[in-house]
C-alpha cells in the first residue's frame, strides 16, 4: 500500500462528522470502508496495467485550508459563450466566481446548503456503484457537492460549465450530480485547469430521464506535472440521448472513465474521443457501456495521435446483457503513433450476451501516410507543415461532429497549436 | 427456429466409449516422490529429474491464473493420478504386431490409421494412450529422409543433447501456471526434428487418448525445424464420457529455424461434458513457437471438445521477415466454456502477422476471444491483420472479445476488427426455401462463416473437422 493512499485514507476519517460534512457521512463511510478492502493498483491490476501510479505516489501535492485565492484562476473564456458557471476551485465550490442568476427550470444547489440533501445522497456515486479506487477516494474526499437539475420539458439553451481549477500543488476533490428531469435538454462541458505539480480527482453523474437530452463535453486540457484522475459517469432511461465529446492531454497522469448505462430502451448515444500526447505524457481513457436493456444504439469514435516519448491508454468495453436485443453497438478506434519511443496500449472490449445484436469494434495503429506526405511535400508545403496538416485532418472529422460549432470554432486553433508543438522529433 | 438449433446441437459424443485395457495407474497425489517415481520409470537421466522438480517448486509458489472468462471449480490437484500406462506397454512393443489388440481397436474406432497398411493415409502417427507412447508409426520411412519422430521419452534418452538444448527454450519452466505443472509432471508426447533444407516427406500427427478415470494428461510436444526445413504437424485428441472433470495440460513448444516453416493444425474433441455441464475435460494448454529469421509458423485450430479451454498458441517473431499466423474456429455448446486466442510478439522487422479468430456459441456456452498483438521497439515495418467474428445461437450463451493491442514501433501497422452476429432469420428462410432442412442449413451457413479457417487445414483434417462441425451442431437448430 502507497503512504499517500494510507494517508488519504485518514484524512477521509478525519472528514468525517465535521459540521458541514456531517451530511456526506454515509457516503464517505461506505467509501472508507470499501477503500479498507481495496489494495493499491499495481501492473497486475488489470485497469492499471498500463498505467502506472508512480506520479500519485510521489505527489507532492495537498490539500488547501485557506480561502481560495481568486487573483489568479478563472475559467478560459470561450469567444462566442457565456456559459451558467460552476466553479471548484482546488475543490472547493466558488461561489464568486460561479453564476447567481438562473435561468428558470434550472438549479444549481450545493448539497451541504440543500433541504432534500437525503434525496441526493441517494443518489450518488449509485449510477456506477463498482468503480476503482479513485472513484471510492473521491466519495471519502469530495467536501462540495453541486446538484445540477434541469426540470421537466426545460431546455436550456446556455452551455453550464463545471471548472474544476487547482492552484500550484493543491490537492482537490470534485463532485456533481446532474439530472436533467423528463424531456429536459442541457448542454454541459467539463473543464478542468491546473498549474504545476497538483493531484485532483473530478467525477460526474448523469442522470438522464426519459427523452432527455444531453450535449457533454470534457476537456482535459491540463499538461505538465500534474496528477488528474477522473470520469463522467451516464445514466439513460428511456428514450434518452447523449453526444459526449472527449478531449485530453495528457501529463504525469491522466486518467478518465466515461460510463454510458442505458436502464431505458430506445436511448442511444454517441462518444467521440480524442487523444493529443507529447513529451512524456501519460494519457488513459477508459469508456465502458452497459446495453442492459433492448433497442439501444451506441457509436463510439476514439481517435489518437501519440508522439514523442509519450504513452496513450484506450479500453473500451461494450457489454451487452442478456436481455439487451436489438442492440447496435459500434466501436471505432484509430491511433497515429509519430515516435518511435511513443507507444499505445489498446484493448477494444466485447462481452455479448444476446444474439439478436449487431455489434463490431475495429483498432489500428499505424504512421502518419508516408505517400500524403509526400504529396504534399511535393506541392512546396514543408514538411513539418505537411504533418501538421495530415494530423489535423485526422482529428478534425471528430471535431467537425460536435454539435456545438462555437465550441469546435474555440477548440480548433488550440488543437493546431498541440500539432505544431507536437512536430515529429 | 431456435428450437430446432437446439435440437440438433443435443448430439452424442462419439468418441466416449471406455476401452477395457488393464493398466498400471499411479495412486493420486502430487509430491517429489511422485515426480521421481515418474522419472524412474521414464529411466530419464539426472538432469531432467532436476529440471522437474525445480518446475515443481517453483509451482509450488505459483498462484492459478483467474483472469479468463471462464469459471469451474477449484482443481484438486491431489486428486489426480499422475500417470497410467496400459499394461501391455511395459514390455515395450516392438511393432505394431506387438501392440495389445484392444489398443488398436481404440484407435480404429476412433478413425485414426495405424495400420501401416493404410498407405493411402500417408500420415505417420504418434498414438498417445494416457501417459505413454503407444505407438508411431512410418518410422523407417521417415530416418531415411532424416526425420526425427519419435515419442519425446525416446528423445531423451536417443536424442539427449537435441532435447536438452531446446526443451523450456520457448516455454520456460516459470511461464504459467500450467506450464510448470507439466514441466513437473509431463509424462509422454512427440518430439520432432527435421533436418536442414528437408522438407518433410509427409504430414506427422499425433494422437491423444485419455482412457483412464481420475487421471490427468500431461503431454509435451516439441518439435524443432531446422534451417529451411518444412513440416506439418497434425494433432488430435478425444476422451471417454465420465461424469468427473479431467485435467488435461500440455506445453507444446516450436522452434523454427532461419527460413523454416512448421505448420500445426490441430482438432480438439475432448470429451465437453453433458447438456447440463457435468464432467468433460479441462483443457489448459500452452503451446508457443519460435520464428527466427523469414522462418514461419501457422496454428490452425478447430476447438469443438473440453468443458473449459484455456488455451492461447502464440508466436515469438524474433527474426527479420519473420511469419505468424494463428487460424482458429471454436465451437462451444451445452454448459462448454472456451477462452482461446493468441499471441503475436513482434520483435524483429518486417515481421508480419495475420490471425483469424472464428468464435461459434450455442447452449448455454461462452466463447472468449483473448489475443495479444505486440509491436516492439525494434518491430521496424511490422504488420498484424487481425480479425474475429462471433456468430451467436440462442440466446442463452455469450460470445467475447478481449483483444490487447500495444505498439511501440510508429511504422508498425496494426489492424483489428470484431463483429458479432447470429444465424439471421433470412439465411435460414432462404436455404430452407431451397429445400434444405433447418439442420443442413445451419450447418452450411456455420460452415461458410467457418471457411477462412478450414482452407488452412490440411485436406484430410478439413473433411474431419467439417464434419466434426456438423456432428456437434447437431440438434443446435431451432
Amino acid at each position: 500500500m502507497s503512504e499517500w493512499f494510507s494517508n488519504a485514507l485518514i484524512r477521509a476519517q478525519d472528514l468525517t462528522g465535521l459540521v458541514d460534512q456531517q451530511w456526506m457521512d454515509p457516503v464517505r463511510t461506505k467509501a472508507i470502508t470499501q477503500l479498507k478492502n481495496t489494495a493499491w493498483p499495481n501492473r497486475k491490476t488489470e485497469a492499471w496495467r498500463y498505467t502506472p501510479l508512480r506520479s500519485v505516489e510521489r505527489t507532492t501535492a495537498s490539500v488547501k485550508s485557506t480561502e481560495n485565492d481568486l487573483s489568479q484562476l478563472a475559467p478560459v473564456v470561450i469567444p462566442g459563450i457565456e456559459p451558467i458557471e460552476v466553479v471548484f476551485i482546488d475543490g472547493r465550490y466558488c461561489a464568486a466566481l460561479s453564476s447567481g442568476e438562473l435561468p428558470e427550470g434550472l438549479s444549481i444547489v450545493l448539497g451541504s446548503k440543500l433541504e432534500a440533501r437525503d434525496e441526493l445522497l441517494d443518489k450518488l456515486s449509485a449510477i456506477k456503484p463498482e468503480r476503482h479506487l479513485f472513484g471510492m477516494l473521491n466519495d471519502a474526499l469530495a467536501q462540495d457537492v453541486v446538484w445540477i437539475k434541469v426540470g421537466c420539458g426545460v431546455s436550456i439553451d446556455t452551455p453550464i460549465r463545471i471548472s474544476n481549477l487547482s492552484s500550484q500543488s493543491a490537492e482537490s476533490h470534485v463532485k456533481a450530480f446532474v439530472s436533467l428531469e423528463e424531456g429536459a435538454q442541457a448542454t454541459i462541458l467539463e473543464m478542468a485547469d491546473a498549474e504545476g505539480q497538483t493531484l485532483s480527482t473530478g467525477f460526474t453523474e448523469y442522470d438522464l430521464a426519459k427523452n432527455a437530452r444531453l450535449e457533454h463535453y470534457r476537456f482535459a486540457l491540463q499538461t505538465g506535472d500534474n496528477v488528474s484522475v477522473g470520469g463522467s459517469h451516464f445514466k439513460l432511461e428511456e428514450g434518452a440521448q447523449l453526444n459526449s465529446n472527449i478531449i485530453g492531454f495528457g501529463s504525469d497522469l491522466q486518467r478518465l472513465d466515461t460510463d454510458i448505462i442505458y436502464a431505458g430502451e430506445n436511448a442511444n448515444a454517441k462518444l467521440n474521443a480524442i487523444y493529443l500526447l507529447d513529451g512524456k505524457e501519460l494519457f488513459d481513457l477508459h469508456a465502458t457501456v452497459e446495453h442492459a436493456v433492448p433497442n439501444c444504439v451506441t457509436e463510439e469514435n476514439i481517435r489518437g495521435i501519440v508522439a514523442d516519448r509519450a504513452r496513450a491508454v484506450f479500453n473500451g468495453r461494450i457489454h451487452i446483457h442478456r436481455d439487451a436485443q436489438k442492440t447496435l453497438a459500434e466501436l471505432n478506434n484509430r491511433n497515429l503513433l509519430l515516435s518511435d519511443k511513443a507507444e499505445i496500449n489498446t484493448k477494444p472490449e466485447l462481452e455479448i450476451y444476446a444474439d439478436d445484436v449487431r455489434c463490431a469494434h475495429g483498432a489500428t495503429v499505424a504512421e502518419i501516410d508516408k505517400k500524403a506526405l509526400y504529396y504534399l511535400q511535393t506541392r512546396g508545403i514543408s514538411r513539418a507543415k505537411a504533418q501538421v496538416m495530415l494530423n489535423f485532418g485526422f482529428i478534425n472529422e471528430l471535431i467537425d461532429q460536435m454539435p456545438n460549432e462555437v465550441i469546435a470554432e474555440w477548440v480548433r486553433p488550440m488543437i493546431r497549436s498541440r500539432f505544431e508543438q507536437m512536430e515529429v522529433k | 427456429m431456435t428450437e430446432q438449433i437446439d435440437k440438433a446441437l443435443a448430439r452424442e459424443y462419439e468418441a466416449g466409449f471406455v476401452s477395457e485395457i488393464e493398466s498400471d495407474t499411479f495412486e493420486p497425489g502430487l509430491n517429489e516422490d511422485v515426480i521421481r517415481r515418474l522419472s524412474q520409470i521414464k529411466g530419464e537421466p539426472e538432469w531432467m529429474l532436476d529440471w522437474r522438480l525445480k518446475a515443481f517448486r517453483v509451482w509450488q509458489e505459483m498462484e492459478e491464473p483467474d483472469w479468463a472468462h471462464v469459471d469451474y471449480p477449484k482443481i484438486d490437484f491431489q486428486a489426480i493420478a499422475y500417470y497410467s500406462a496400459p499394461k501391455s506397454m511395459q514390455d515395450k512393443p516392438k511393432s505394431l504386431d506387438e501392440v495389445d489388440p484392444e489398443l488398436l481397436r481404440t484407435y480404429e474406432k476412433l478413425g485414426i490409421p495405424l495400420i501401416e497398411q493404410q498407405m493411402l493415409a500417408g500420415v505417420a502417427v504418434d498414438a498417445v494412450f494416457d501417459s505413454v507412447s503407444v505407438v508411431t508409426t512410418f518410422r523407417d520411412k521417415l530416418e531415411e529422409a532424416g526425420v526425427i519422430f519419435c515419442p519425446i521419452s525416446e528423445a531423451l534418452h536417443k536424442y539427449p543433447e537435441l532435447v536438452k538444448q531446446y526443451l523450456g527454450s520457448v516455454v520456460p519452466t516459470k511461464d504459467n501456471y500450467y506450464a510448470a505443472l507439466n514441466c513437473a509432471v509431463f509424462t509422454d508426447g512427440s518430439f520432432v526434428y527435421i533436418p536442414k533444407g528437408t522438407r518433410c516427406p509427409m504430414e506427422l500427427s499425433t494422437y491423444f487418448r485419455i482412457n483412464e478415470q481420475n487421471t490427468g494428461q500431461f503431454e509435451r510436444t516439441l518439435i524443432i525445424a531446422d534451417e529451411g526445413s518444412y513440416v506439418s504437424y497434425l494433432e488430435g485428441c478425444t476422451a471417454p464420457q465420465r461424469d468427473e472433470n479431467q485435467l488435461h495440460a500440455a506445453v507444446v513448444e516450436l522452434v523454427a529455424m532461419d527460413d523454416a516453416e512448421i505448420k500445426y493444425s490441430t482438432v480438439q474433441n475432448w470429451y465437453p461434458g453433458d447438456e447440463e455441464g457435468k464432467g468433460g475435460i479441462y483443457n489448459f494448454v500452452t503451446k508457443r513457437g519460435i520464428c527466427h529469421t523469414n522462418a514461419k509458423i501457422s496454428w490452425t485450430q478447430v476447438e469443438t471438445g473440453s468443458a473449459v479451454t484455456w488455451k492461447y498458441p502464440s508466436c515469438v517473431l524474433k527474426g527479420d521477415n519473420s511469419v505468424g499466423e494463428f487460424y482458429s474456429v471454436a465451437l462451444t455448446r451445452g454448459r462448454q466454456q472456451a477462452d482461446t486466442g493468441t499471441k503475436m510478439i513482434h520483435l524483429g522487422k518486417n515481421t508480419r502477422s495475420t490471425i483469424i479468430s472464428k468464435g461459434i456459441s450455442a447452449g448455454k456456452s461462452n466463447n472468449s476471444y483473448r489475443g495479444l498483438v505486440r509491436m516492439n521497439p525494434g518491430a521496424k515495418g511490422a504488420r498484424n491483420f487481425t480479425q474475429c467474428d462471433s456468430l451467436l445461437i440462442g440466446d442463452q450463451c455469450g460470445a467475447h472479445t478481449f483483444p490487447y493491442v500495444e505498439s511501440r514501433n510508429p511504422s508498425a501497422i496494426i489492424e483489428h476488427e470484431a463483429t458479432t452476429s447470429k444465424v439471421s432469420d433470412e439465411q435460414m428462410f432462404l436455404c430452407q426455401q431451397r429445400g434444405l432442412d433447418p439442420e443442413k442449413a445451419v450447418s452450411m451457413i456455420v460452415n461458410g462463416f467457418c471457411k477462412e479457417v478450414f482452407k488452412e487445414l490440411p485436406m484430410e483434417f478439413a473433411v474431419e473437422a467439417g464434419k466434426l462441425l456438423e456432428i456437434s451442431l447437431e440438434g443446435s437448430v431451432g
